[in-house]
Order: structure tokens, then C-alpha cells, then sequence
């Protein structure tokens, strides 16, 4: 098996190969949001441009803030902070799946020498009202990338469907490095992703799990959800949608402190995804009218 | 006479969007070709059917129209609405024939490749799924995207349009080992499609891999994960993989459930599984499978560590912060009914300290992993802090049986927990108004019921489910619960599913439970003595007894508040008041010992005094006190008779 990853990349070979991969596509190359988000989905490149009518193609690479996720660096599966490679096609053309599996064998998987399944996974994201239906996608058994075609997002049927397709770049790495610990991964030449990032993991850790301080950002989830609100008030759906993102990483920390009971906890998805539908309908309702020809009047 | 293939070319189907498919195509095939299709080809990328034999032209056709009397007018002319009906069928008016108070046109049937590419939109329209979307504009919804159509009579491609894509002579083989195939007739559909890498028959491919299962030796499939497999590969590569020998160190179920809930894989024996491939090399591919199982063990293990460490006792400190229900406080909470339940239901010791834990692995890391570890978990925990082996097993199996036909608890305390819990769901949803209707159970309760009268029937365990239910109700009260109903129809909910599970006439099961008997499983004994009795002469007496005492005197309301023998005086009178004196006690006893042939024995005593009673004495005396006191007599005849139930309810 080693002499097939003979020439394995390093975590940010595959990052630039993925990237020239999907800008040779068509891609617009995006960079990650500034500001913690659970999945690439919630980044606005994906969650707002993939409502309304316009054709898009973007990809981009997103830190996946997951607190409870965490453990302490101490489990090499398991981790707060790691990394999504994100590419949305809306439409998706036809030939999709061959287009993402010809970005496999750019990466130096070969379907025939691998067993490469699509494995039924219907997704749902809560916190966004939205969800869609697609696969994960198998190499010898390990998922390495979810599909799903939206369906819906903020709580609206989507005009145009979009193909996500989001790599998980550790699980990747790992298999085209032979290596059984995300901590070992060769992140550039003579540096591990544990080098860089294992006592950032131990840190978070303790940060989500033992000393986030609770009442703050319990007052931080009810500050932003009522600044979104005032902004959506104010026709600005876009400065909204942030305060989205920082209502649901409140949620998220909160929710790794041990902080919110079963019952609150769905009373807070709900809250975040009242949200997030105000601000998809004002973003297409505005894009809408904006688009409009000239003299429509 | 022709051979019809026609195959919807898909991206990968989910397995349940296959079993969809392959129960509604024949019905499709009857409906939109009028013929039945000889095979079914269901696969994850191609849902297909051939037909042999198939009509060059449909049948001819009657087409009912207006009513006569509409059709035409008082001088037998043709209204506007007969030459409607004509014209809309391309015929004249004088074609039209008058049957039945209708008008009637035959229609022509049409050569079938004129209406074929109709009829096949018809049937890939007509699929419908419990999941589907949409993916072009175009709107059309199917399980997954839909990206070829083959069409073939015999040699012949039908030309036919779906959503935005257009039919033609061709498929696709293995998607990574073959492209694109042509189809050169349809009857060659199979074998082209076996050259392209891909067996496109389920039962081929399923026999094949449980063939290579077999030869690799003790395969289990616990989680009966096979079907899916089948459709989850084109052509089935069956490998075998290793794990390290430390993962035996965790419960075995925790391994096996790693292997099969998430990467379907199939326990070999210790340390060895299979799997079923869809191509790659094997060297490669089972070394990618073992890294995964590996990682997966590792992380299993990882969370199965930090749960041991944490111990059972503090895990059940931590149930008062976990809801239950948002309206029936914590799992603390409920974890003391069932402690008070069990007590009821004749728990020991052992089984009120099992209740007491039995909730606790819900705060554990493993449950939250793998919920399908809910109560084994509880159960390891339990044992490695030390519990008696009768708890933990307890608390192992008190979420069984948890299907159709799933294994009850073994042990009795198990039996016990099990119920105590299934009771307590059944009364927390009852009383707080979420009872299931229609197609909706969201809290399993029609499987809590089923299960509960199995470990009352099989499991033998003694359950009265109205005073269980009216003191698990003042439990909930006393704690706080929002309770909103009154939760006692939660006997009739129970009652009702126990007539669908035992093989008895129904109305047998509801004469049992309108008896005497108010433990469940004795209602099932009772049942099935009746129903075995049934056509027995013992039967016949006792519920001619029942019958013709019940029939009289129930519908009288004179009947006195006691009887009085002073007042019995005819030979016949005073036989029957004998007879009952007898054998009312015996009726009671029997009964009360479950032993209900001899309970019917003893009622069948009663049936020729009562005949002859009938026969003899006139009831309906001029006397008053007389009058009442023989209604009076017979009514305490049918109530004797009656402690097996109420056997007016079973048809003669």
C-alpha cells in the first residue's frame, strides 16, 4: 500500500491541487468566512448564493469550528478545529459525479485500483433550515467527502439546486498518507499537523469544555440574535447573516459547556433558524429586486 | 409478439428506494403495459424490466360516456354532448353505442410503439418514493438524479422523452471499470450489462455473496445489514479483513455494532470481518477497510475508556439534568416510577436497584455514539462497578423486545424493567395527550404495547395494567408532570394490540377481556382456552348458560337486588338455584387459578338446568316479587358464567 502513496502529497499540496483542480473547473476560489462557522455551508459563498436564481460555482477551503467535537488533543479522529474543502455548483451539470471523481485522481486516487462508493446520506442542517439529499463518499470504506443536493435552505425550496460537495481534507490526508493519527499528517515539508495545531486542540478543549464563561455568552447568543434582527429591520441582510453565524457558535460553545439542557436545546436551533430564514428571505427578496431590468418599473 | 426492455439509468440509489421501486414496477408494468414483466433488473445505478410477449398493439378499449338520457333528445337526435364524446375519440357520432343508460365508444387499440414512449414516461413518473428530489430544471423528482433512459423493442430504440433527457439504445457498465454500452436488442440486456462489470439481478447478486460469505467461514449479521449490501454494489466483491487483538478487549457487541451500523460490515469471528466491495484491487482495498475499522475501533474505545472511568454511579447522578420529556420532568424522575413499578410487578431487590440505573447510560459517551448500544451499555457499566449480575442483566435487556419478533429479557428481572418501562412511556404519553393517531407513533407506542403483552403472554410475567397505569399516573402527579389527560385508556391501547398478536378471533380476545381477568397475560390464556374450546359440547353449555340467562334478564329492569330462596318454589326453579350454588364457587376458583377448562367445565353445569328452567318455568310470573326474584336468578346465573368473559360478544 506504501508504494502507492510513493509521491503522497502534503496536507498543503492537496489544499492547492483541489484548489487548481476547481479553478481549471470554472470555480470562483473562495477564502474561509471570518468568523467561526460549524461547516463551509454556512459560509455566505455557499448559504446565500446558493438561494435565489444566479448561477454560481465557487470552492474554497473552511475551518470547521465543532466545540464539542473536541477531545483534548488526546483522540486522533477527533478535533474542534479542522478542515473542509467546500465546492458548490449551482447547477450542478450532469456529469457531476465524473467531474468529482476526476478531482479524486487529480489527488492520485484511482478508481480502479480503490473500491470508490456512494453511500446513501441524507443531510440536514438544522440551525439553517436546510437540508438535501446525496452521499458519502467511500475509499475503502472511509468516507472522505459528503454530496448533497440542496434541496432547501433557510426554510425556502430553491429555485436552482445546487451539488455541495465538501471534502474532509484530515480523513483524505490520512489515507494518501498511510497514516492512522490526524496528528502525524505531513502538513508541509518537515512540519506535522500535530506540530502546528495538537496544543491548540488541548487549549480549546478546556476552553469549551471546563471555562467558557457561560452567562457571557449566553448574553453574547441574545446580543446578536437581537442585532440581527435591528439590521434585518434596516435592509441589511448581509451584515445580519453574520450575526447569524455568531448566534450559532455561541449555541455551539454553549452546547459543548454542557450548559443547555435537552429541552433548551431545541428551543435555540429553532431560535438560530428563525433567524437564518429572515435573513435567506430579505437576501432574496433584495437580489431579487435588485436584478430587475432596467425600466421594469 | 415482442421483447421490451426498459431501464432508468440513476445515480446511486439508497437500498430503500430499491425496495420501492422493485414492489411498484410490476405493478406499473400491469398498469401502463397490460402485461406482466418477466424480469426485474434493481440495482443501485439501473432500475429495469423486461417484458416478453409483449402485444403489438393494445387491447381495444370501452369508453363510457354521457348518460343516454343527456345524449340524446326527445326525438332520439344527438345532443352537443354525444358529438363531443365522438369527436374527443376521433369518431362519429352514428359509432356510439347505447348500453347500460350510457353511451359507449370503442377505442381502437393502437399499435403499442405509437403509445410507448407515453406509457414509459407513465411508469418512471409513476415510481413514487418516502424520499425523493429534484435536481434540473425541469422539476422532475425522483429518489436520486436520473441520467440515462434505454428504451429497446427488440432491436428497435423508442424514442422517448422524461423531464430533460431523451431515451436511447444504450447503457452504462461498472462505473469505474466501463463506460458506456450499447444495447443491440433488449433481450440481450442482461448479458450486456455482465460483460459491462455489472450483475444487474438482486437475488444473483445477493446469492453470490452470501456463496463467498459462506466460504470464509461463521458469518453473522446482527444487525441484518445484507439486504442493504445488495444494493449497495453492482458487482459484489466479498474480502476479508483482520483487527488487532486489543479490540477484544471491548464487549463484544460494542465491536460488532462498530462494524455493522456504519460500514456494514460482517463479524467473522474474533478478530476477523468481511465486507462486500464494488470493485478496486482487493490488497489495496482491504487494507483501506481494516485502516477504517481500526479507527473506528480506536475511537469506540476511546469513548468505551472514558465511560469506565467515569463509572455508572456517577453517570446516574447526572439523570436529574436530562430530560425526560419536556413535560414529565427528568430521566431522575422517571427512573423513580419504574423503581416503584418494578416494585409492583413483584421486582426483588436487584430489579428496583436495576431501575434505578437503568437510565443512566444515556448520559454516556457510547450511547450517544452508538444509541443502538442503549441498555447493553448500562448493563457493562453496571458489571464492571461491581453490580450483581442479576442487575446489570437487567438493566442489558430492558429495552426488549424491540421488534416485531425480537427475544424478551431472559432473566426475570429483565422481564420485569422491560415492562416497568414500556408502561411508564405508555402513561407519560397517554397523560400528557400524545397518544399515537393514525400513521403517527413517534414514542414507538404501538411496539411498547406489543411488547408489554409479550412479556405478560410469552414471558409469563403477571401485568394489571389498569392499576399500574392509575399509580404510575399519581407518581407523575406527585412529581410535578404536566399531566393533561386522563391516561387509563392506555388498557384499552394495550387490550387492542393484543388482539392483533394472538392467533385467536378477535372476538374471542374481547369476550376474555370483558371477564373477570384483568392480568393481560391471563386475558391471552383465557382467550386461547375459549377459542380452543370453541367447538366443544363444554363450550356450547356454558354459553347457552351465559346466553339465554343474559339475553332475558338483561334487558329487564326489574330484576330484585338479592335473591331470595323462599321465593323459589317450581322443581325446575330450585334445581337451577342447586346448580349455581354449586358451581358458581367452583367457576371462581378455577378462574382465579387460570385454570379455565375447568372453569368451563363448571359453567357447562349450568347449561341444562338453564334449559330446562326455560323449559318449565315461566319467568315473567304475575307475581311481582316472583318475577324478580327469578330475573334476579338468572342474572347471577349469567354473572357466574360470565367470570370467563363476556361470551355473548363470540358469534354462533
Amino acid at each position: 500500500m506504501s508504494t502507492a502513496r510513493r509521491t503522497a502529497p502534503t496536507y498543503q499540496e492537496m489544499l492547492a491541487t483541489l484548489a487548481g483542480y476547481w479553478a481549471d473547473y470554472g470555480c470562483v476560489i473562495m477564502q474561509p468566512h471570518h468568523t467561526e462557522v460549524g461547516a463551509g455551508t454556512f459560509n455566505p459563498a455557499t448559504f446565500l448564493r446558493c438561494l435565489g436564481p444566479e448561477p454560481w460555482k465557487a470552492a474554497y477551503v473552511e475551518p470547521s469550528i465543532r466545540p464539542s467535537d473536541g477531545r483534548y488533543g488526546e483522540n486522533p479522529y477527533r478535533f474542534q478545529k479542522f478542515w473542509q474543502y467546500q465546492v458548490v455548483l449551482k447547477p450542478p451539470p450532469d456529469d457531476v459525479l465524473d467531474v468529482y471523481f476526476d478531482s479524486l485522481r487529480a489527488l492520485g486516487i484511482d478508481p480502479l485500483e480503490h473500491d470508490v462508493r456512494l453511500v446513501e446520506d441524507d443531510w440536514e442542517g438544522p440551525t439553517l433550515g436546510a437540508w438535501g439529499l446525496g452521499w458519502e463518499v467511500w475509499i475503502d470504506g472511509m468516507e472522505v467527502t459528503q454530496f448533497t443536493y440542496f434541496q432547501q435552505l433557510g426554510g425556502l425550496e430553491l429555485d436552482l439546486v445546487t451539488a455541495e460537495i465538501t471534502y474532509g481534507l484530515e480523513r483524505l490526508a490520512m489515507y494518501l498518507q498511510g497514516r492512522r493519527s490526524a496528528f502525524d499528517l505531513v502538513w508541509g515539508p518537515g512540519v506535522t499537523w500535530g506540530e502546528i495545531f495538537r496544543e491548540a486542540e488541548r487549549q480549546w478543549s478546556i476552553y469549551n469544555f471546563d471555562e467558557a464563561d457561560v452567562d457571557l455568552l449566553t448574553r453574547h447568543f441574545e446580543d446578536h440574535e437581537r442585532e440581527c434582527r435591528r439590521l434585518l429591520e434596516r435592509g441589511l441582510p448581509l451584515p445580519a447573516y453574520d450575526q447569524v453565524l455568531k448566534c450559532s457558535h455561541a449555541f455551539n460553545v454553549l452546547d459543548a459547556r454542557g450548559a443547555i439542557s435537552v429541552t433548551e436545546r431545541a428551543a435555540y436551533i429553532a431560535r438560530v433558524r428563525a433567524l437564518a430564514r429572515r435573513v435567506a428571505l430579505a437576501h432574496v427578496e433584495r437580489e431579487s429586486s435588485a436584478v430587475e431590468p432596467e425600466g421594469a418599473e | 409478439m415482442s421483447t421490451l426492455v426498459l431501464e432508468i439509468g440513476c445515480e446511486e440509489l439508497p437500498a430503500s428506494a430499491c425496495w420501492e421501486a422493485e414492489a411498484q414496477l410490476p405493478l406499473l408494468c400491469r398498469r401502463h403495459l397490460g402485461v406482466e414483466p418477466a424480469e426485474l433488473y434493481i440495482g443501485p445505478r439501473r432500475l429495469a424490466l423486461l417484458v416478453r410477449d409483449l402485444p403489438d398493439r393494445s387491447g381495444d378499449e370501452d369508453r363510457r360516456g354521457p348518460p343516454e338520457r343527456i345524449a340524446f333528445d326527445e326525438q332520439g337526435k344527438p345532443t352537443n354532448a354525444a358529438e363531443g364524446f365522438a369527436r374527443g375519440l376521433g369518431l362519429g357520432v352514428e359509432q356510439l353505442e347505447r348500453r347500460d343508460g350510457y353511451v359507449w365508444a370503442r377505442v381502437e387499440g393502437q399499435p403499442l410503439t405509437a403509445s410507448l414512449p407515453d406509457r414509459f414516461g407513465e411508469i418512471v413518473h409513476g415510481l413514487v418514493f418516502s424520499k425523493s428530489m429534484r435536481w434540473d430544471e425541469s422539476g422532475l423528482r425522483f429518489a436520486r438524479p436520473i441520467r440515462w433512459l434505454c428504451v429497446k423493442v427488440d432491436d428497435r430504440t423508442v424514442e422517448t422523452t422524461v423531464g430533460r433527457l431523451e431515451s436511447g439504445g444504450f447503457s452504462y457498465g461498472h462505473r469505474f471499470t466501463n463506460g458506456v454500452v450499447a444495447i443491440p436488442e433488449a433481450e440481450a440486456y442482461a448479458a450486456v450489462l455482465r460483460d459491462a462489470g455489472v450483475e444487474p439481478e438482486a437475488p444473483e447478486r445477493r446469492r453470490a455473496i452470501v456463496e463467498a460469505l459462506d466460504r470464509l467461514g461463521e458469518w453473522r449479521d446482527p444487525q441484518r445489514v445484507l439486504d442493504e449490501v445488495v444494493h449497495m454494489v453492482e458487482q459484489p466483491l466479498v474480502l476479508e479483513g483482520s483487527y488487532h487483538d486489543r479490540f477484544l478487549e471491548l464487549p463484544l457487541e460494542v465491536v460488532e455494532t462498530v462494524m455493522q451500523s456504519h460500514q456494514r460490515y460482517f463479524p467473522l469471528g474474533p478478530g476477523r470481518f468481511a465486507f462486500v466491495a464494488n470493485g478496486g484491487e482487493p490488497e489495496v482495498v482491504v487494507s483501506g477497510n481494516e485502516a477504517v475499522l481500526e479507527g473506528r475501533l480506536e475511537d469506540a474505545a476511546f469513548s468505551y475508556g472514558r465511560d469506565v472511568e467515569i463509572g455508572i454511579e456517577a453517570m446516574a447522578s447526572r439523570l436529574p439534568e436530562i430530560t425526560f420529556h419536556a413535560r414529565a420532568g427528568s430521566l431522575a424522575d422517571k427512573a423513580a416510577r419504574l423503581a416503584e413499578l418494578c416494585r409492583l410487578l413483584g421486582g426483588g431487590e436487584a430489579t428496583v436497584e436495576a431501575a434505578r440505573l437503568a437510565k443512566a447510560d444515556q448520559t454516556s459517551t457510547m450511547v450517544h455514539e452508538f444509541p443502538e448500544l442503549e441498555g447493553l451499555m448500562g448493563g457493562v457499566y453496571a458489571r464492571l462497578a461491581g453490580s450483581p449480575e442479576a442487575v446489570a442483566a437487567a438493566i442489558a435487556e430492558h429495552y426488549r423486545p424491540d421488534a416485531a419478533g425480537g427475544p424478551l429479557p431472559e432473566t426475570a428481572g429483565g422481564r420485569v424493567l422491560a415492562a416497568a418501562d414500556k408502561l411508564d412511556n405508555l402513561t407519560v404519553a397517554f397523560a400528557l395527550d400524545e397518544r399515537p393517531t393514525g400513521s403517527r407513533d413517534p414514542f414507538g407506542l404501538r411496539r411498547a404495547a406489543i411488547g408489554l403483552c409479550r412479556l405478560a403472554d410469552e414471558g409469563g410475567l403477571a401485568v394489571d395494567v389498569r392499576s399500574l397505569v392509575e399509580r404510575d399516573r399519581g407518581l407523575l402527579v406527585e412529581q410535578g408532570a404536566d399531566v393533561t389527560s386522563d391516561p387509563s385508556d392506555v388498557e384499552d391501547f394495550v387490550l387492542e394490540r393484543l388482539e392483533g398478536l394472538l392467533d385467536v378471533p378477535v372476538e374471542v380476545v374481547r369476550a376474555a377481556r370483558a371477564g373477570e381477568v384483568s392480568d393481560l397475560g391471563a386475558i391471552a390464556r383465557l382467550a386461547r382456552a375459549l377459542a380452543a374450546a370453541l367447538a366443544s359440547d363444554a363450550f356450547e353449555h356454558a354459553y347457552v348458560a351465559h346466553d339465554r340467562a343474559g339475553r332475558l334478564a338483561g334487558r329487564s329492569e326489574e330484576a330484585a337486588a338479592s335473591f331470595d330462596p323462599r321465593l323459589a318454589v317450581e322443581p325446575a326453579e330450585l334445581a337451577l338455584v342447586e346448580a349455581l350454588t354449586a358451581v358458581a364457587p367452583r367457576i371462581g376458583a378455577a378462574v382465579e387459578a387460570g385454570a379455565y377448562e375447568e372453569a368451563l367445565e363448571a359453567a357447562a353445569e349450568l347449561g341444562p338446568p338453564v334449559d330446562r328452567f326455560f323449559d318449565e318455568v315461566l319467568v315473567m310470573a304475575e307475581d311481582s316479587a316472583v318475577r324478580a326474584n327469578r330475573l334476579r336468578l338468572l342474572l347471577d346465573v349469567r354473572d357466574a358464567a360470565g367470570q370467563l368473559g363476556d361470551l355473548s360478544q363470540i358469534p354462533r
